[in-house]
């Protein structure tokens, strides 16, 4: 089997959400030699890409995408004693992820969460009526270099921006990307208030976390 | 708050100003798609379906069969009278008016 | 220099296109949902025809005489007086009022009494206020007269509801137990909604307007399908509107099934057939507006949606054209020009029968 087969084999089987199917095939590629970092960068990465898209388009949910993401976890578990150490565990970035005070909605973000949480990103989901304060002390808690604001009301939407006022006011806004959502949010208000990025949904998210922080 | 002035003025059928009220009770009390329930309308009221949105013709039909207008006509079936008066036209029954009934002693 | 038409995007704002980029978009937008949709194209017809009603020099179109529809405004009762963070307008008076301005001044076709909070579950505590209030307007209005609301699931999940939050047990691989918690939540809406409903029609509402169904994905679908299905049982002339939340149904339970069919992932063309089956009379399909996106790309995106759901509905489509849906601006004072342009595009070219 050449490379690219085995890549496709170990993509595929992340898309099939199967635990087993995963370890098996980096089993497989581990017994081909190929190297750990390119069996999670080019074979089990690719697949959660997949997913991601998949997930866009309806043809598969959120269950899937978080059984692809537990049978990614397994395979790199595998390949662990084979790396550095801690490689395997290490996250792309560390996100704060929430909805802003005031406002109780929860599902989209939830949403956001769990894909940017496939994709690879340690996210620490706050919640949501989350006092502003509470993004930036997580965020310094946590070392997060990125902060997810969601915001479902117009009203409340205002707090994205206090929550960038505050970071400037406390010195941390260079530490922090800002990231917007939220059905009244559009691009034009993250440039408004100057977030460093809007997403229009959750795949939305994944890419722009991916380009703002990997 | 605009918004749906805005589809009412570019699409509807101005409701009581003409008779969108009742191509809608069509739709909703048999399933009538946009041209069964007008001509069911239109044939209820021998008028064309055209007609259905025309506050011209509309006007004096309404009150001349009892269903509602908009103006303070005195003496003119209003709420629950005027849905008595369309349950006949139309031939269907409307809740509110069951209850109505259904308080009479 | 070519001409340039001025034309919005998603997001409102003025934008100036030439008649090659707007049919660019158009096909864009057009390609986008038979892609996704597995769905025709509209025909090349249709999208002139399109891009004559985009740059129609007027601010405001409309439908040629004789093609009007009705129209109702679902939650407007409460858009006089209210303001939930979206588009309220804060007139102080009362519902009546709201209700009686919409029918008397506006020309609605038909309306519907809501509760402030919008969702059937905070309806509960307060429904011997919405009962005399129902019975109220009905005394004072002609127009069809629905109790509306939406079914929320995501209410009955913790902190707000008694079900542990299938976000958090899914963040923590506990997906067992996330649809567990989905399918107790469904059953008890359901029951809430059928509760609800059976005071209101004993107000003499005419009927129901589920709005919003499956904001918190496919579990929500499953319940109001089921509370549709329980209602229509139990009134057999009850006026049932079935009006969607977006343009897929998210698959946050994914196994959820009505009539043999797996709810997750439906659009709207395969999501009509199922409120039909339950036993709607009206079927609300929505396709979602794309800030980032010109008017055109979404209004070619939208028809092409909207066109083959109201051909696979065995049942009228008042189509969504709300606040970022339905190729409308996601904006809080959505532009005259833009809002005609869509309301007459999807009854020229979509044939909806309402919206």
């Amino acid at each position: 089997m050449s490379k690219e087969e085995m890549f496709k084999e170990l993509s595929d089987a992340v898309i099939s959400c199967k635990k087993d199917t995963v370890t098996a095939a980096v089993e497989k590629a581990k017994g081909q030699g190929l190297e750990p970092a390119e069996i999670i960068e080019k074979g089990l990465a690719t697949g959660m890409n997949e997913v991601g898209i998949l997930f866009e388009r309806g043809k598969l949910f959120l269950p899937h995408v978080m059984m692809a993401a537990g049978a990614m976890e397994a395979g790199v578990a595998i390949l662990e004693a084979d790396m550095p150490k801690d490689a395997a565990k290490k996250k792309l970035a560390v996100i704060v992820n929430g909805t802003v005070e005031g406002d109780v909605h929860d599902i989209g973000k939830s949403i956001v969460s769990t894909m940017l949480q496939s994709a690879g990103f340690e996210v620490h989901d706050i919640g949501r009526d989350v006092p502003l304060q509470d993004f930036i002390d997580k965020a310094k808690e946590t070392s997060a270099t990125m902060i997810g604001l969601s915001a479902l009301m117009t009203t409340t939407m205002q707090g994205q921006k206090d929550v960038i006022e505050m970071l400037k006011e406390q010195g941390m806004r260079d530490n922090v990307k800002i990231m917007i959502g939220g059905a009244p949010a559009t691009q034009a208000w993250a440039d408004k208030i100057g977030a460093d990025c809007y997403a229009e949904n959750a795949s939305e998210a994944v890419v722009k976390a991916k380009e703002l922080l990997v | 708050m605009g918004m749906p002035i805005s589809h009412i003025m570019t699409s509807g059928m101005s409701g009581i100003r003409a008779a969108g009220d009742l191509v809608a009770r069509m739709q909703f009390s048999e399933n009538m798609r946009i041209a069964d329930a007008k001509d069911y309308v239109a044939k209820k009221l021998d008028v064309t379906t055209d007609d259905l949105s025309d506050e011209y013709v509309m006007r004096e039909l309404r009150e001349d069969l009892g269903i509602g207008v908009i103006t303070s006509v005195a003496g003119a079936p209003k709420g629950i009278a005027a849905k008595m008066n369309i349950e006949k036209l139309l031939d269907i029954k409307i809740n509110s008016c069951e209850r109505f009934r259904n308080q009479l002693r | 220099m070519a001409t340039e038409y001025k034309l919005r995007m998603g997001d409102g704002k003025r934008i100036f296109m030439t008649k090659e980029q707007i049919m660019a978009d158009l096909k864009e937008g057009m390609a986008d949902a038979a892609d996704l949709g597995s769905i025709p194209d509209i025909s090349a017809d249709e999208l002139d025809k399109l891009f004559d009603i985009l740059t129609m020099p007027s601010r405001m179109v409309g439908v040629e005489l004789g093609k009007e529809v009705p129209v109702t405004h679902d939650i407007g009762t409460l858009r006089i007086d209210g303001d939930q963070g979206n588009s309220g307008v804060g007139i102080p008076s009362s519902r009546l009022v709201g209700i009686m301005m919409h029918e008397r001044a506006f020309g609605a076709d038909t309306m519907e009494l809501g509760h402030i909070d919008y969702s059937y579950k905070p309806a509960k505590p307060v429904i011997a206020q919405e009962m005399q209030t129902m019975e109220v307007v009905q005394q004072n209005t002609i127009v069809p007269m629905f109790y509306g609301a939406m079914p929320n699931m995501g209410l009955y999940y913790t902190p707000d509801g008694p079900f542990e939050n299938p976000g958090d047990l899914m963040k923590a691989f506990k997906i067992e137990e996330a649809r567990k918690s989905m399918e107790d939540s469904a059953k008890h809406l359901t029951r809430d909604i059928v509760w609800i409903m059976q005071r209101m029609m004993a107000s003499g509402a005419d009927g129901v307007n589920f709005d919003t169904v499956g904001a918190a994905g496919d579990g929500d679908m499953y319940a109001s399908l089921h509370a549709i299905e329980a209602l229509r049982k139990q009134y057999p002339d009850i006026y049932i509107e079935s009006g969607m939340a977006g343009e897929l149904m998210l698959g946050m339970h994914g196994e959820m099934e009505y009539d043999g069919v797996t709810l997750a992932g439906l659009w709207p063309h395969q999501q009509a057939p199922l409120a039909a089956k339950a036993g709607a009379n009206v079927f609300g399909p929505v396709v979602n507006t794309n800030t980032s996106k010109s008017g055109a790309w979404n209004l070619g995106r939208a028809v092409t949606f909207i066109k083959q759901a109201v051909k696979d509905s065995p049942i009228p489509c008042h189509v969504n054209m709300g606040m970022g849906v339905g190729g409308i601006p996601m904006l809080e004072t959505p532009t005259i020009d833009a809002v005609s342009r869509a309301s007459k595009a999807m009854v020229e070219i979509a044939g909806v029968d309402g919206i």
